[in-house]
């Protein structure tokens, strides 16, 4: 909730240091969770993750994962309702909505949920996603009894107040204002693009709300969509860190065990008809002194093995400066100084579930113009489409998967650890799966690789934004 | 630093909600936390290498950390930041291509950044490729190539950069505050111009590199899982032979104490980004570690007075907040606000008067203490991985502190008292000194903010 959207960094930012600087005043962004995980690695550097799955009668799903290395607990509520699915002339209600999530609940007046969390030594958080909104602690393993007795309240209750939704209506529209409407660039393109290249109003909205929008809802609708969306057996708990497993077992059954539970809302189709026509956009950014060009293409169903084979034409194509459209495009012909993107620019390619997109964009000069450029990333592509993959780059983006998910599992947050737990399972019932996915993307054959960027990376399968500079006079320091 | 064992450092915290049909269990006992290790070689040339063996996962980062950076740039503003970037265009016979080629094998990608006094490179690799990781990075900061080809296109680069940071409102700010509030400092100038930009040459990169890199202002931190006997051999073996080079710069910047204003003007911003900024104790000075606990409870966390006051009650902003930026011997004390438009005025009025609360009356004792569980809770998961104990100590190098900082840490958090913590900000937070930027739409906000009493007598730059 304080938390952008979106790590709204994508386009201005600096390079990410490593450094860490002193100590932080305020808690760290949950790191973005790019993959996967562990194969053949030597003798004594083997790594799994442990993974206890169970559900509750009233349908909570429950994961805990433990490691004991560091005395904190990090505790993730992910409840399965996303920003696709909100009512017509409500949108960015999901998101609001997650931010009533800390104005109170029955036993917890407005702010006390925070209070409880900071001032026991913990940082928490929420955000709102495709197909998920997350509420997450990380705090002193001795705290753990306190949270889960927390989020047990408010997952069994809401109780806020007209002053308290005006309140959070202004806050919430201050965060539009911050990271779109006062800055350049700012929907450029997590937010722009999937409006332009979805067809189904669910996922062509904007979901981070128009302000008429956002003053537009009620405490009724609050009260709708907690009854509709925020059941217990349309949530996950996962609590990773250190505890004692039976200790964690029974509280949980004490504090969750007790919540009724209650029918799940009916869902809209989300689906998305097959894309034959490349669309093409302009927009004008008032705010911007530079053009900048973002491609999307529709990708196939996520898990799958043709979801893999686009996982890793990801990296092949757009991660690291090794991929071929940094080559191409930044370090051979100059025509930015970065190309970005990925699959689900708001997370990874885990944590979804339904349509989603492939988005390559970058900020580049007026005197190289999209046209000059796409033919450049036609050409790359179309070495993907018209040959398997070398298999030296194909062996450094299975390297690259296994490094990244290490780095999920040594974090000191464990907040990436906690989403791909969560993901998988929300929307596979199998959270043993992140130790499995490394496997399931090894089993992705260059012929499959080739036969899936033949038919997802079809120019009519395409949206190309350009975003032409309305500050084109160059901003002079 | 030793191992050190830091017992039952929290309060346990309870309190009846105000609402309450049933209260919440309480925290039980509190476990101990073991501060990682670490230990530290000097070589002859000057060069320092620390080792940090800590995590369940088979990774390690090697990271070299050079003190340059901005306060070496002089009047050519980012000559450090293209240094810096062409780093990664050739070193020791690889080209770029390699470079990217040879991190991706071993599961990384090299990260290169130019800070105002820390200039970075380094990569997080698996485990087994630990010494080879060690070589990489030892051969971009020894051997770079610095190819002339590649020069326009980095900055070109640069200036894109610049270009889009400019427009940015919070750049925009940011720029405004450092130029009034160091004047004549390397620091003042937070972007170059395209024209600036431009001038540089090969033989400027070139100069920059010989003058500020080498082995006595290098410090190279590993941390994770690694062979330490393969590892400690193959640096020792990369950098034994580095040239010392020259001391480090030390040139603390100083700033202003004339109340000044700079509002610039945004026509139709939704928003006003405020910059209210004053000089601040940096680490090495007694009573910082109050000043930061006193700053996270006026401007922090969520619980924080002006999170509570400006987002929770008034709805003024998303994001409010204070914060304390150190360089070596310099300390700045910052808010920092995006503001809806007609609340531009009364915002600030807010903060001035929260800082005022600060400095008149102590905090109440549940109040403080709220906020020490809160920095000794961050500091338990800020150490409590490889990379995080890596961060705490390259900051902890940069200002020269003693071991016994960090393992002294949340015994000297738990002993202030609210006194120390209201006198910090009484005796740092006079905002009569204080340098105070605007970006925003004028027309709707200039009458107002000039109304301030706390602004009447300020300089309008």
């Amino acid at each position: 909730m304080r938390h952008k959207l979106l790590a709204r960094g994508a386009v201005l930012a600096a390079t990410a240091a490593i450094l860490g600087g002193g100590c932080a005043s305020t808690p760290p962004p949950p790191e973005p969770a790019r993959a996967v995980v562990p194969a053949a690695v030597p003798a004594g550097l083997d790594f799994s993750v442990p993974v206890d799955y169970f559900k509750l009668d009233n349908g909570l799903k429950v994961v805990l994962s433990r490691d004991a290395t560091a005395p904190t607990v990090t505790v993730g509520v992910y409840y399965r309702i996303g920003f696709r699915i909100e009512p017509r002339g409500r949108t960015g209600f999901a998101h609001l909505f997650e931010h009533l999530m800390f104005q109170g609940s029955a036993n917890l007046g407005k702010g006390e949920f925070n209070r409880l969390v900071e001032s026991n030594g913990g940082i928490l958080n929420g955000s709102t996603r495709f197909d998920f909104t997350n509420y997450f602690e990380i705090v002193p393993s001795n705290t753990l009894e306190t949270v889960l007795w927390a989020e047990a309240d408010r997952m069994k209750s809401l109780a806020i107040t007209q002053e308290n939704l005006a309140n959070q209506q202004d806050v919430v529209k201050n965060e539009v204002r911050g990271n779109v409407l006062n800055r350049p660039y700012g929907g450029f393109p997590w937010l722009s693009m999937p409006q332009y290249a979805n067809s189904n109003w669910f996922n062509a909205h904007n979901f981070y709300g128009d302000l008429d929008d956002i003053d537009s809802a009620t405490l009724e609708d609050a009260r709708d969509f907690f009854d509709k969306y925020y059941t217990p057996s349309n949530a996950v708990l996962v609590i990773a860190g250190d505890f004692d497993p039976l200790q964690a077992r029974e509280w949980v059954d004490r504090y969750f065990g007790r919540l009724e539970a209650r029918p799940v809302g009916p869902l809209p189709d989300i689906s998305e008809p097959r894309q034959e026509q490349e669309r093409r956009v302009n927009q004008v950014d008032a705010l911007a002194p530079r053009p900048a060009l973002a491609l999307a293409w529709h990708v196939p169903p996520r898990g799958t093995p043709e979801g893999h084979a686009f996982g890793l034409i990801d990296e092949l194509l757009l991660q690291g400066e090794d991929s071929a459209l940094w080559r191409r495009i930044v370090q051979e012909k100059g025509h930015a100084g970065s190309i970005s993107g990925g699959i689900n620019l708001l997370g990874n390619s885990f944590n979804y579930d339904g349509p989603m997109l492939w988005t390559v964009y970058l900020i580049h000069d007026p005197s190289v113009g999209p046209d000059e450029i796409i033919p450049d990333i036609d050409e790359v592509i179309g070495r993907l489409r018209d040959a398997p993959p070398d298999p030296a780059a194909l062996q450094r983006a299975l390297t690259r998967i296994r490094a990244s998910l290490y780095g999920l599992a040594g974090s000191s947050t464990r907040f990436g650890l906690v989403d791909l737990l969560a993901s998988f399972a929300l929307f596979d019932d199998d959270p043993g799966r992140i130790n499995r996915i490394e496997e399931e993307f090894r089993q992705v054959t260059p012929e499959l690789i080739q036969q899936v960027a033949r038919e997802y990376l079809r120019p009519g399968n395409r949206t190309v934004l350009v975003l032409e500079p309305g500050a084109a006079q160059e901003a002079r320091p | 630093m030793k191992r050190i064992v830091l017992p039952a450092m929290l309060a346990v915290l309870t309190w009846q909600p105000a609402i309450a049909a049933e209260t919440p269990p309480p925290p039980g006992q509190p476990r101990d936390f073991t501060l990682p290790g670490s230990e530290t070689l000097e070589l002859d040339n000057g060069l320092r290498i620390t080792f940090i063996d800590y995590g369940i996962v088979p990774k390690v980062t090697v990271l070299a950390v050079v003190r340059s950076g901005n306060i070496d740039d002089g009047k050519s503003t980012w000559l450090a930041d293209l240094t810096t970037e062409m780093l990664k265009e050739g070193a020791g016979g690889l080209g770029s291509e390699d470079i990217a080629r040879r991190s991706a094998e071993m599961g990384g990608e090299l990260f290169v950044g130019a800070g105002g006094e820390q200039i970075s490179v380094g990569v997080s690799v698996l485990s087994e490729y630990a010494s080879d990781a060690a070589a990489l990075v030892a051969k971009v900061l020894r051997e770079p190539a610095l190819p002339e080809d590649q020069l326009p296109r980095i900055v070109a680069n640069l200036q894109r950069s610049v270009a889009v940071a400019a427009s940015d409102p919070g750049s925009m700010a940011a720029q405004a505050l450092y130029e009034m509030l160091y004047p004549g400092h390397p620091f003042a100038q937070l972007l170059p111009t395209q024209e600036q930009l431009a001038s540089y040459t090969l033989e400027d990169v070139r100069r920059f590199y010989r003058d500020n890199f080498g082995a006595r202002r290098t410090h190279v931190y590993v941390a994770g899982r690694y062979d330490r006997a393969a590892l400690e051999a193959a640096l020792k073996q990369a950098f034994a032979d580095w040239p010392a080079g020259a001391a480090a710069t030390e040139n603390p910047p100083q700033a202003g104490t004339a109340l000044q204003v700079r509002l610039i003007d945004r026509p139709g911003a939704p928003q006003s980004v405020i910059r209210l900024a004053v000089a601040a104790p940096d680490p090495t000075q007694p009573d910082y570690l109050a000043f930061t606990v006193m700053n996270s409870l006026l401007g922090g966390p969520f619980i924080s007075r002006i999170m509570a006051n400006l987002r929770e009650d008034k709805g003024y902003a998303y994001s409010p907040g204070t914060s304390l930026s150190v360089n070596r011997r310099a300390g700045l004390w910052t808010f920092d606000g995006e503001i809806t438009t007609a609340d531009t005025a009364a915002a600030l009025a807010e903060v001035y008067g929260e800082v005022e609360r600060m400095k008149s009356a102590a905090p109440p004792a549940s109040e403080l203490s709220a906020i020490k569980n809160y920095r000794t809770g961050l500091f338990v998961i800020g150490n409590s991985s490889a990379n995080g104990v890596l961060g705490q100590l390259a900051f902890a190098d940069l200002h020269g502190l003693p071991d016994a900082y960090l393992t002294t840490w949340v015994a000297r958090v738990n002993a202030l008292t609210p006194e120390q913590v209201r006198d910090a900000a009484a005796h740092w937070l006079d905002l009569s000194q204080a340098t105070l930027v605007i970006v925003g739409d004028l027309s709707a906000i200039e009458t107002a903010v000039r109304a301030l009493p706390q602004l009447q007598g300020a300089t309008y730059r």
